[in-house]
């Protein structure tokens, strides 16, 4: 057995206090999803259920001269055919329209659609739809779109501009003219997909005109649902969205697409529900996946190696449509000085509309290729200076009870405690410096906040829990769970508040006209935000049941404890009721209540102002640090990932199962990003637009991973917990960045890091010698 | 994706499988594992009229040994079983290798040796849906007059992933072809052809019914090596097959075939004339590395660039060379 450190023993007696949070649990829904049973949006028949295909541009820009759907409306099996002049003129986002009216702005952009009896008819219908275009130049470099006089992508938007922002704290000049030593560097991150394991899929039926019912993988409920709403004229809980399992979100099934739009559009027309769902090379082609990120990074240091000014430039392709694109800009501009203590920072930011396919949120909200190239930058800072990776990131560490230049503040940190573990686990002392050739070590760190203010005024989640007779708990949520285990989270937060198993749990989710309202599985807020409110309808729960019980056991309420499957008294545990025996005498007696709790968790933060950015987003904030080992082949160029050393602070695991399922999950999709997965873009087309061309990596690929999940028990999470659903993920990109620099010796700038870029690299090293 | 119509004929023997193959009048395809052509036929790049399957054709799915020792590896052989021969484990442990090197084991399970050895040559610019096709002038692999991956070519450079080509030519297989009229052998060497279209040297009404692998002597000695992205699933970013006879020090009979990185599995001539001159000393290799970097011709940006693909060719090479020599030599008994 290994020799546990005192802290760590330390946090295993702090666990002990809980009988169900920090025990490690199967999901809920494990077997179900093993054994294939789990429903998906495809698995949705219905009576009468049409199938819909878009028909899609095929050139990246130009004007529509004329559509000819006559042959596909002839065609038998055909249902409806519908263009721009069936939509009504909605707009999907303040850029887009739906089906391109005048304009096709990108290659794949929705033209036309059609709904017939079968898949097979559709795709036949959708190929007998011809498109005239008067072709027009595209602008695919963004060199290109910010040229003078080019005719703009959006009319209304002149110099292709779609966003620019500057975002400052502190004194930046002041900062920069006193630091001893100055860097600037350049970075590109190369485009990279998503790649869900299930596709984009929706079924809609909008048979009647006043019901709108959706069936598709969403992130929230409550965002699809308003967007809908808004644009179809419904009164909200007239769209219900039926969300049964996600396939995988990672930030990119945050808000609605077309499609949804364009099926709902389909069944009004005919009356009938209408399934559309993408095949393999148009879930490329509508892309949505991250973008080519061109950062400059100037960072001021003292020679000691303490920060001073960080300040960066990202010149960001937006494609046509800016969808969340604005969003990652300001969380770019404020991750600057939210991981390292820095007197000043500046971000400034652009976005540029071209004739690529739309971006978005890619996995690690659009931050993994900042802190990459931060991570990097600091590297190499710290080898200018002459100092340890880990000492200059030790030195300038955030922590406890730090408030940063934004006015975001640290309630809880355990960065420098991630540092510390993951260095002494991975054994980087006996390692950094002192490794063969073509061996390399190299460590990364993030900080991503747990839920928070932005996407709408409040950032609330609130929890509906029956309790049926036999004393089985039904917990009714709108959180999504798309794979993480976030349900199996919140049953194990209500087990443990009642005092009874998750397995005496069922989760009810997934159905807008059941579930109370959740803003969803976004921003890494479920465990924080939901959690929380999953707590406060237990506490409901427990003021009901324990009046029942206090008068049995003539003791005060107050002084009841629900644990071990029963209440019993503080002082006097000897005198219990068991939890199903409260219920049941609950009901059945004369006041005959049934026992039901509600509610509902809003983080009290005033939020970021809109004018200077400062504020306190978020309560929580999650911590991570995470080394890597590589291995180069100097003459194939190919890198092998050996291990990885993996420390997250959690606040506290509440299934340390499931945290560990989380870090390798990030750790492998951190990984794909960083060595094998990039969109290779040509004339605004994804030239391998299939996962055979497109290198995601499998199961194969992961390589060792240690774990080591830090618990720093957080004040305002529920039983301290915070995130892990894309923090880990910060780290991973700038630790196997920096191993494979540490590695050739020589700073890698460019990701994803492949054969032919490293190959290129250790030609530059030698040309430098 | 789905498939588009077509009809299916189910083939008990070869001669019902050619009869209708001619009567299909170039429309028509033949479907052994299906893991090449369902796949085309999904993206619509292959649209048959007709699909002949010939998985129950038992003469096409049997291995056996020629009166001269050769081995006879007939077309509709999985790769699976082949990969657990032990006449080619202990003969020929290169094409074990290759074998193996194939996809992922569910491919392996479906896919055949004559489908490996016939696979489709591959393109970004080609190896797309319909869609993403038609928003470019259509390609000559598609019937046009363009070639998308190196801009006015008079061919096409549709690449051929296959892993056990490189192999066969090495071997100094013999592909045997099946017509109405009879049979034809083409030496592997020459039924791969340097043309992205016209990729082999099979017509429309002709199939593969076997291929065979002279049986060699004692001291010859096989090797293959594939270098890809990932572990598995993946085709080769180039691959390498190579067969030497080493006896007393002295390299004979040397075959090193470079694939994946053109249309056509490229014999490295030059190279293995250095082998039989330098044998397998270090200085040697290193020499033979080399060469084949030089007598690679025209190269193509497609899947990575041509510059990296001579880099691996040159590193291939050395890397075969060096597991030649440290690998045993054949060992099939006299008889077996």
């Amino acid at each position: 057995m290994q020799r546990r450190s005192r802290q760590e023993r330390g946090a295993q007696v702090m666990v002990s206090k809980y009988s169900v949070v920090g025990q490690r649990h199967p999901r809920l829904d494990g077997r179900q999803k093993a054994t294939g049973r789990s429903e998906f949006s495809d698995d949705v028949y219905l009576p009468g259920m049409l199938h819909g295909k878009i028909v899609r541009s095929s050139i990246p820009r130009g004007r529509i001269v004329n559509i000819d759907t006559s042959r596909a409306e002839q065609l038998p099996g055909v249902k409806a055919v519908i263009t721009h002049k069936d939509t009504g003129g909605l707009m999907p986002g303040p850029d887009t329209v739906l089906l391109c009216d005048e304009m096709v702005n990108y290659f794949g952009d929705e033209v036309a659609a059609v709904a017939a009896v079968d898949e097979d008819t559709a795709a036949e219908a959708a190929e007998l739809i011809k498109v005239e275009y008067e072709p027009m130049t595209p602008l695919f470099s963004m060199k290109e779109a910010m040229a003078e006089g080019v005719p703009p992508i959006h009319n209304y938007i002149e110099d292709n501009c779609a966003d620019d922002i500057s975002m400052a704290f502190g004194d930046v000049d002041k900062a920069f003219s006193e630091s001893e030593h100055i860097r600037t560097d350049e970075y590109v991150i190369h485009p990279s997909h998503s790649s869900f394991a299930e596709h984009h899929v929706v079924v809609a039926d909008y048979s009647l005109p006043e019901k709108l019912t959706v069936w598709t993988p969403v992130q929230s409920s409550a965002i699809i649902q308003m967007s809908l709403a808004q644009n179809f004229g419904l009164s909200s809980s007239n769209v219900r969205i039926m969300n049964l399992n996600t396939g995988g979100a990672f930030c990119g099934r945050g808000s609605e697409r077309p499609h949804h739009y364009i099926a709902a559009i389909l069944s009004r027309k005919t009356a009938k529900p209408v399934k559309i769902i993408c095949t393999a090379d148009e879930e490329f082609i509508i892309y949505r996946g991250g973008g080519k990120y061109n950062f400059t990074f100037k960072t001021g240091v003292m020679k000691d190696g303490r920060l001073k000014a960080i300040e960066a430039d990202l010149l960001h392709d937006c494609g046509p449509y800016v969808e969340t694109q604005f969003i990652m800009l300001r969380f770019t501009g404020f991750q600057l000085q939210m991981l390292y203590k820095v007197e000043a920072s500046k971000f400034t930011g652009k976005l540029v509309y071209t004739n690529n396919p739309p971006y978005f949120f890619h996995h690690g909200a659009g931050l993994v290729a900042m802190r990459f190239a931060f991570g990097a930058q600091l590297d190499a800072i710290a080898k200018d200076l002459g100092i340890d990776p880990v000492e200059i990131r030790l030195k300038n560490a955030v922590d406890k009870g730090y408030t940063t230049l934004s006015e975001m503040h640290f309630a809880s940190c355990g960065l420098k405690e991630c540092i510390q573990k993951t260095v002494k686990k991975s054994g980087w002392k006996k390692k950094h410096g002192k490794l063969p050739p073509y061996r390399g070590i190299g460590i990364g760190c993030g900080v991503l906040r747990a839920g928070g203010k932005g996407m709408f005024d409040h950032d609330t989640s609130a929890v509906f829990i029956k309790i049926d007779e036999d004393g089985k708990v039904s917990l009714v949520t709108g959180l999504p769970d798309m794979g993480q285990g976030s349900h199996t989270a919140m049953a194990i937060i209500a087990a443990e508040s009642l005092g009874i198993t998750p397995e005496d749990i069922k989760v009810i989710a997934g159905d807008t006209d059941i579930t109370p309202f959740d803003a969803g599985a976004i921003s890494q807020r479920g465990t924080f935000t939901t959690g929380n409110a999953v707590k406060n309808a237990c506490s409901d729960v427990k003021k009901q049941l324990g009046k029942t019980a206090a008068t049995e056991m003539g003791v005060k309420p107050s002084e009841l404890v629900f644990k071990d499957g029963k209440i019993f008294s503080k002082g006097k545990p000897e005198k219990a009721i068991l939890f199903e025996d409260a219920v049941y005498n609950t009901l059945h007696s004369s006041e005959g209540r049934f026992v039901m709790g509600r509610g509902f968790y809003n983080p009290p933060t005033e939020g970021v102002s809109g004018g200077d950015y400062k504020g306190n987003p978020a309560l929580a904030y999650s911590f991570g640090a995470q080394i890597a080992e590589v291995e180069v082949d100097p003459e194939t160029g190919i890198v092998k990932l050996l291990n990885m050393t993996v420390a997250h602070d959690v606040g506290r695991a509440i299934n340390p199962m499931a945290v560990e399922g989380q870090l390798d999950g990030q750790v492998f999709s951190g990984m794909g990003q960083t060595l094998f997965e990039e969109c290779i873009m040509e004339n605004g087309r994804v030239l391998n637009p299939s996962l055979l061309d497109y290198k995601l990596p499998r199961p194969f690929e992961v390589p060792g991973i240690e774990h080591i999940i830090v618990e720093t028990n957080d004040p305002y999470g529920p039983f301290g917990a915070k995130e892990v659903g894309q923090g880990p993920i910060q780290c991973t990109s700038q630790a196997i960045a920096n191993a494979v620099s540490n590695a050739i010796g020589h700073h890698i700038k460019e990701l994803p890091i492949t054969p032919e870029r490293v190959l290129e690299a250790i030609r530059q090293k030698n040309k430098n010698q | 994706m789905r498939l588009p119509r077509f009809e299916y004929v189910k083939a008990s023997t070869t001669g019902e499988a050619l009869a209708a193959l001619q009567a299909g009048d170039g429309q028509t395809r033949i479907l052994a594992g299906g893991t090449d052509l369902l796949v085309n036929m999904k993206y619509r790049i292959e649209r048959p009229a007709t699909v002949i399957g010939i998985r129950t054709i038992d003469e096409l799915c049997s291995v056996t040994t020629g009166s001269d020792g050769s081995l006879h590896l007939g077309a509709g052989v999985t790769l699976s079983s082949l990969a657990e021969n032990s006449l080619i484990k202990e003969s020929c442990p290169g094409l074990g290798r290759a074998i193996t090197a194939v996809g992922s084991k569910h491919i392996r399970n479906m896919g055949t040796i004559g489908g490996n050895a016939c696979l489709n040559t591959r393109c970004w610019y080609y190896n797309q849906s319909q869609l993403w096709r038609d928003a470019r002038e259509v390609c000559r692999k598609a019937g046009g007059n363009v070639c998308h991956a190196i801009n006015g070519s008079e061919r096409c450079h549709a690449i051929n992933s296959s892993d056990t080509a490189p192999m066969l030519v090495a071997l100094d297989a013999e592909m045997v072809i099946q017509n109405r009229e009879g049979e034809r052998r083409v030496l592997a060497r020459e039924f791969y052809r340097n043309d992205g279209v016209r990729y082999n040297a099979l017509e429309p009404e002709e199939m593969l019914s076997r291929i065979e692998i002279p049986r060699g002597n004692t001291e010859r000695r096989t090797a293959f090596i594939k270098i890809c992205s990932r572990r598995g699933l993946d085709f080769a970013m180039a691959n390498i097959g190579a067969a030497v006879s080493v006896k007393a020090g002295r390299c004979s009979q040397v075959r090193i075939v470079i694939g994946a990185i053109a249309s056509h599995p490229l014999i490295l001539e030059k190279t293995a004339a250095v082998v039989e001159e330098g044998g397998l000393s270090e200085g040697g290799m290193e020499q033979a590395a080399d060469t084949a970097r030089t007598e690679l011709g025209t190269l193509t940006n497609l899947f990575s660039s041509a510059g990296y693909k001579r880099q691996l060719a040159q590193v291939l090479v050395k890397r075969v060379l060096q597991e030649l020599k440290g690998s045993s030599r054949n060992k099939r008994r006299a008889g077996k």
